[in-house]
């Protein structure tokens, strides 16, 4: 089982990422409504990839992959940003934080579950 | 492999969570108006409001309604002008930010309709992009390098705005720092960063929360430091985050600081983050659930009272036929017990806050306030009163009309209130009170004019009330109005008489006035908590069964025949003595039209005392069948629907039984002056 770590304010956002990944077997979703309530669980457990929003109430998703970067043992842990932000600054510098891949709100159930795929079967390998 | 989600499936629940983060969207754009209207700043409500559309605009965008992302995209970018300006917002931002929250629902209401979204309103993006954020510097921060050492590696993540908010002592509050250093045990018992979080929110004002990495007692690497302004002890503040290893320090100058660990972030801010808690929402332990499964749920339950009564009587007809039934009594009994358990956990279930149902009378307000040119204070005392979703429906009407009228009859203009000694601005009070019996009252209270009675009747072309309850039967008259000319907000004829006919016919409630010229006018709504769910008394009377909710009785009684007292001729209503007053005593038998068989001297053998708009009054019943728990359910014709009837139930022999309401059968007759020898009052 690979774990999946969602993270949004919203739920039906939450919902939807995990819909769209579904088709991916063998896969255990943790759901986190807030930055705070991610970097909490990241530090209690081991997860495979992290699929995150920008914008929360608490911390920023740019924070949150900065502080699971700055941790020796998520340091490798792939992180999808998905977020509604979609200019060309917010990408720098989520990239620039250390977030694997951005996608931008709308995106296909098809393109964040290839990306979800590749970051796994990368992972493994 | 492919994803085969449609996410065009998710409408249903995108549709409840954007109506949610909408009100939420309301309640801080009108915190951010009355903010500018005192010339202060709200940074807060700004990013809380920024939030919610930035949500609302990535949903919008998932479920592709273009238009909503529009609208949203760009209400956020005039609020992340107004969140860089220190949280300030030009009043004259509000009214097209308000549009464009409208024009949101407006769409929102077309695709639950199974519509399509309308394209944006023609010019309102222009307005919202040509809103212009004040650029005024957010008041100047008092030097708070003392209190925030910057030893302690966060004074750099701290905004000047949070480090006012943080030293500000107003009300002897006191900035404190919390280490919450999570673990899988703790998390276990629910004490997780939320949870405390939400715990010490509710201390003080929880200005921020900065995750630190560094080695921590019992082998973990993750410290919260929670920064707060409170008033609280230090004992009660570790109690909120759990007990030790939680760590509480008082921020002051002269301390000196305690070693941290290193942060492992760079010290910026991301310029969206918010301090606060999350709205309660998405607080863990909520579970949204559509109405639909919760009456799913009722039926459910309607199905097995039902069964139930039909296991009771088989077991009644064993027992009368000799065979041993002690065991099967024993198991009803236990299986009424399960079943009043369960129908109170569905009743639990079906609550919704008083408060949450309000959420729009400040909106509307508001908009009155805009419409009259009034000055109106709205204020809300209703605490944790909660009502069935059921009643709340109904309700929210009647209390939007009371409201309205309120301000646009009842309320004067501040010219005329300074001329009458009062403040210029009107107060429009809603109270709301839990009372033990089952029922809830609302109190809709102003301080205008009050109801010039007399000016009422002449209107109505009716002879001057007596009582504020004659006033009120008059306001109530259908298509009455006391306007000379309709307004846009009313005087349309459609007015009291709906009020009553929600509080009253639907949902078997009582209303009444208290009035005084020149002070203001209280409307008074008694309505059960619940009318789906009733513990009810049967009886027979005039060869038919009737039910009636007990908690609109007050007594059942034992009609002592030398106590009646009976009008001259025999004429009129008899009056029996109870609680040393006369009451009225009604034949129930008479009032239903079955009455020809009842001697005109006969006194009925018991009676039910109800009170009808504040008066005891006595109904004499037939037989008394028991006392059982019942699902109404109301008579949806309109055809079939008769006052003093709230609904029929099945007591499951297959035979409907008429759910009388006592408070209001018989009521209605009696300004009617029909002649007929029995009225209620």
């Amino acid at each position: 089982m690979a774990e999946v770590l969602v993270v949004d304010d919203s739920k039906v956002m939450r919902d939807m990422v995990v819909a769209c990944l579904r088709p991916y077997p063998g896969l255990n979703f943790t759901h986190a409504s807030s930055g705070l309530e991610a970097i909490e669980r990241l530090s209690l457990s081991p997860y495979d990839l992290l699929v995150l929003d920008l914008n929360m109430p608490d911390i920023g998703g740019i924070e949150v992959v900065e502080f699971v970067r700055g941790q020796d043992k998520l340091r490798a842990l792939p992180i999808i940003i998905v977020t509604t932000r979609g200019d060309e600054a917010s990408r720098a510098r989520a990239l620039e934080a250390g977030a694997t891949r951005f996608m931008t709100k709308p995106f296909t159930p098809d393109a964040i579950l290839a990306e979800a795929r590749g970051l796994l079967e990368e992972k493994r390998a | 492999m492919t994803a085969s989600v449609d996410l065009a499936d998710f409408l249903p629940a995108y549709l409840a969570e954007v109506e949610e983060l909408l009100d939420s969207a309301h309640r801080h754009l009108l915190a951010v108006e009355a903010s500018a209207r005192r010339g202060a700043a709200h940074p807060k409500a700004v990013r809380e409001l920024f939030r919610a559309l930035h949500t609302i605009k990535g949903l919008s965008a998932m479920v592709d309604v273009e238009p909503i992302v529009s609208i949203s995209h760009w209400m956020e970018t005039s609020l992340r002008q107004a969140d860089q300006a220190g949280g300030r917002l030009p009043e004259a931002s509000v009214e097209p930010l308000m549009e464009g929250l409208r024009a949101v629902e407006q769409r929102m209401r077309q695709l639950a309709s199974g519509k399509p979204a309308a394209a944006v309103p023609s010019g309102l993006l222009e307005r919202l992009e040509a809103l212009e954020s004040s650029t005024t510097a957010p008041g100047t921060s008092r030097p708070v390098a003392a209190v925030l050492d910057e030893t302690l590696a966060l004074g750099s993540k701290l905004t000047p705005t949070e480090r006012e908010q943080l030293t500000a002592s107003a009300g002897g509050r006191r900035p404190v720092r919390v280490d919450f250093i999570p673990g899988a045990e703790r998390a276990a018992k629910g004490v997780t960063i939320n949870s405390v979080r939400e715990r010490l929110a509710a201390l003080g004002d929880l200005v921020k929360v900065v995750p630190l990495s560094g080695p921590v007692p019992g082998g973990g690497s993750l410290t919260f430091v929670l920064l707060l302004s409170t008033e609280a002890a230090d004992a009660v503040l570790l109690d909120a985050a759990g007990g030790e290893p939680a760590l509480v320090r008082p921020l002051a100058g002269e301390q000196a600081p305690a070693p941290v660990p290193a942060v492992s972030t760079p010290a910026r801010l991301d310029g969206d983050l918010d301090e606060e808690p999350e709205e309660t929402r998405r607080g863990s332990g909520t579970l949204r659930v559509e109405v639909s499964r919760l009456d799913e749920a009722l039926e459910r339950l309607a199905a097995l009272v039902v069964n139930r009564s039909r296991l009771q009587r088989a077991v009644a007809d064993l027992t009368a036929a000799g065979a041993p039934t002690r065991e099967l009594r024993a198991i009803l009994q236990e299986n009424a017990r399960q079943l009043r358990d369960m129908r109170a956990a569905i009743l639990r279930l079906r609550m919704v806050r008083v408060g949450d149902v309000l959420e729009r009378l400040p909106l509307l307000v508001r908009g009155l306030r805009r419409a009259t040119g009034k000055a109106v204070r709205l204020e809300l005392d209703v605490g944790d009163a909660e009502l069935d979703k059921a009643v709340a429906d109904r309700l929210m009407p009647a209390l939007v009309h009371l409201v309205r009228n309120a301000v646009d009859h009842a309320l004067e203009s501040p010219e005329e209130r300074r001329a009458a000694g009062k403040a210029p601005e009107g107060l429009v009070r809603l109270a709301c009170h839990a009372q033990a019996n089952g029922f809830v009252e609302l109190l809709v209270r102003d301080d205008g004019r009050g109801v010039d009675g007399a000016a009422v009747a002449k209107r109505a072309g009716a002879p001057t009330p007596r009582t504020e309850d004659d006033v009120l039967e008059l306001l109530c008259r259908p298509g009455f109005s006391t306007r000379e000319s309709v307004t846009a907000t009313s005087g349309r004829g459609m007015g009291m008489d709906i009020v009553r006919r929600i509080v009253v016919d639907q949902l078997g409630g009582e209303l009444r006035m208290e009035t005084r010229p020149g002070v203001g006018t209280t409307f008074r709504l008694r309505v059960p908590l619940t009318i789906t769910l009733l513990d009810a008394i049967v009886f027979e009377c005039a060869g038919g069964r009737y039910a009636v909710a007990v908690s609109c009785v007050e007594e059942l009684f034992e009609v002592d025949a030398s106590r009646v007292v009976r009008p001259p001729g025999g004429r009129g209503v008899a009056l029996v003595e109870r609680r040393g007053q006369a009451v009225p005593l009604v034949w129930l038998e008479r009032l239903l039209g079955q009455g020809t068989a009842v001697a005109a001297d006969a006194v009925p053998a018991r009676a039910l005392l109800v009170r009808q708009r504040g008066e005891l009054v006595a109904f004499g019943v037939g037989r008394l069948l028991g006392q059982q728990e019942i699902v109404l359910r109301p008579l949806e014709d309109p055809l079939v629907r008769v006052p003093g009837v709230s609904g029929a139930t099945d007591l499951g022999d297959g035979q409907p039984t008429l759910v009388l309401d006592l408070p209001t059968l018989g009521a209605s007759r009696r300004s009617g002056g029909g002649g007929r020898e029995e009225r209620a009052t």
